[in-house]
């Protein structure tokens, strides 16, 4: 696939005066917000940093599967008003998302509101300027805004997945504009890329198709098992899809419970184990008494119970649970972000590298399977 | 003059030919590919059991995908081609 | 669609049936595949909230054209506005 080119359609010519960011607006070709006009000059600068090589062909995106070239991504890039140097971060993400595990088509299309959640681990994320602090999630930060920015372009229009047309997302949600953070480097705990086998000084990416992050607050507990619990109750509603199809989910700490809890002692896999031991919801909730007829639900694994009053986990295994230490040192917040479902597996893969480590056993296909 | 960019890309694949049809149903062997989407084996189960009712098959097979949202696995799919000479699958809803 | 592209290309006529909604996007998958001679089976949306007897009524659309795209003189269905 690597060594493919493909051609691209010659750029217009359009008359003098014209408002540019119009032009966009009119050809279908945004998000919704104004897009940066690309110029030779800006298109150059990115097609550099993306390795030259314009019509060399990254990856096809669904549902329309159209091709990602270099040189429709430094389209995107640009538009989105992306600096150069994030072009190797959007340009490993779009790789790890049509990795098959991830399976782009089905996120894409789905009617669930899931959008590609992305996170930055590795001296990356500080170089080009991510934010993994205060208001990570929020706004005021380039890197964060057009990184997630560029990712969902290339969706909508190299992918065709517009909102109405091939995109059935009932209510669709905000972060379909931009999803993308970094971990907090300040964390009491080793970085997630770390946990998941990598060196330090390796640059990574981690997506999942997400919800949108649902606040925790804890301003009571002093110890690990308090504010764990707080988020335990944001893990079992069974309004949230991992409840009735599996899958996984991502579970952000704010510095200020990362510290409690690292001060007790508790590590990264002690802290994972205790949400999901102790999150989930009853069986009888999930088959709403089977008052609308008797449910089995075949999304949730073989080896649950579906006794009325059997336990079923907010997600199959802890390892499902994946953890980061994110935002600002004021605030005692922490954060449940839901994932889609068994339909779709996060992706872990190193930037800029050759493709994912292999981490061992668990990574089928080159990809790590988390 | 100013130049504006198209940011789509190409969709570009190569024209793929459909499999030869068939005449007449008798005799043959009648492969279902139930996706698992909700109602999709109700669905396939009253076609199923109107076509036995119309023609005389020489066997009807039933295989379910592992996940609605994903491809089928290689292997079903060629499990199926061996066993099947036509194949009816639901549903994209 | 993919699944009956995969079918067909090995040898296999293939039916494949979706509801109305879903017309569209399976025409710009088999686009995607090469494979536009792929007609659908159309049923009308929805399915996944009807009753049995309103299942049976969906069976009857899609069983005539089965047996038509089986047979080559299945008409490709039109996209609804």
């Amino acid at each position: 696939m690597s060594a493919q080119l493909a051609p691209q359609p010659a750029p217009t010519q359009v008359p003098e005066g014209t408002d540019l960011i119009e032009w966009y607006y009119e050809k279908g070709f945004s998000d919704g917000l104004p897009v940066v006009p690309p110029t030779p000059e800006k298109l150059a600068a990115m097609l550099a940093a993306l390795g030259g090589e314009p019509q060399k062909v990254e990856c096809r995106v669904p549902p329309r599967w159209g091709v990602l070239t270099r040189e429709v991504l430094a389209v995107n890039l640009v538009m989105a008003g992306c600096k150069p140097a994030y072009a190797p971060v959007v340009r490993a993400a779009m790789l790890a998302l049509t990795e098959t595990a991830f399976n782009l088509n089905g996120v894409q299309a789905t009617t669930h509101m899931c959008s590609p959640l992305l996170v930055v681990n590795g001296p990356i994320a500080k170089t080009i300027g991510m934010n993994g602090g205060c208001n990570a999630f929020g706004s005021g930060n380039r890197a964060n805004a057009t990184i997630g920015r560029a990712i969902r372009l290339v969706l909508l229009n190299v992918g065709g997945g517009w909102p109405g047309d091939l995109d059935k997302s009932t209510l669709g949600n905000p972060t379909k504009y931009t999803y993308a953070v970094c971990e907090n480097d300040a964390s009491p705990f080793p970085p997630y890329h770390v946990e998941k086998g990598f060196a330090a000084g390796d640059s990574t990416l981690f997506v999942m198709a997400a919800e949108a992050p649902h606040s925790v607050t804890n301003h009571v507990a002093n110890d690990p098992q308090g504010i764990l619990d707080s988020i335990c109750s944001a893990m079992s509603t069974f309004a949230h899809n991992n409840a009735v199809s599996g899958g996984h989910c991502a579970v952000v700490l704010g510095p200020e419970h990362a510290a409690t809890i690292a001060k007790h002692g508790w590590k990264r896999n002690d802290i994972k184990s205790y949400l999901w031991m102790y999150s989930g919801n009853k069986f009888r909730e999930l088959a709403f008494e089977h008052r609308y007829g008797k449910v089995y639900n075949r999304s949730l694994p073989v080896w649950y119970r579906r006794d009325l009053d059997s336990h079923i986990p907010a997600v199959p295994s802890a390892e499902n649970i994946h953890l980061f230490v994110i935002g600002g040192e004021a605030g005692r917040f922490s954060a449940f972000i839901p994932g889609w479902g068994h339909m779709t597996s996060p992706v872990l893969r190193e930037i800029g590298g050759g493709g994912p480590k292999d981490a061992g056993p668990r990574c089928v296909d080159g990809t790590c399977y988390l | 003059m100013p130049q504006t960019y198209d940011p789509r890309g190409v969709v570009r694949a190569d024209a793929r030919a459909l499999a030869r049809r068939v005449g007449t149903l008798e005799g043959l062997r009648v492969g279902i590919l139930d996706n698992t989407k909700w109602n999709a084996n109700k669905l396939l189960r009253a076609v199923r059991d109107q076509l036995q009712s119309e023609h005389q098959l020489a066997a009807v097979n039933y295989y379910r995908k592992e996940s609605f949202s994903r491809f089928a696995d290689p292997a079903l799919i060629d499990r199926i081609r061996a066993q099947n000479d036509v194949v009816f699958t639901a549903i994209g809803d | 669609m993919h699944d009956g592209f995969s079918l067909e290309s090995l040898g296999v006529p293939t039916a494949v049936i979706v509801t109305s909604t879903f017309v569209h996007e399976a025409k710009v998958q088999r686009a995607a595949l090469g494979m536009e001679g792929l007609a659908p089976v159309v049923i009308e949306h929805p399915l996944s909230s009807l009753s049995e007897e309103e299942i049976r009524g969906r069976a009857a659309q899609a069983l005539a054209q089965v047996v038509r795209v089986w047979r080559g003189t299945h008409a490709d269905p039109p996209t609804p506005q």
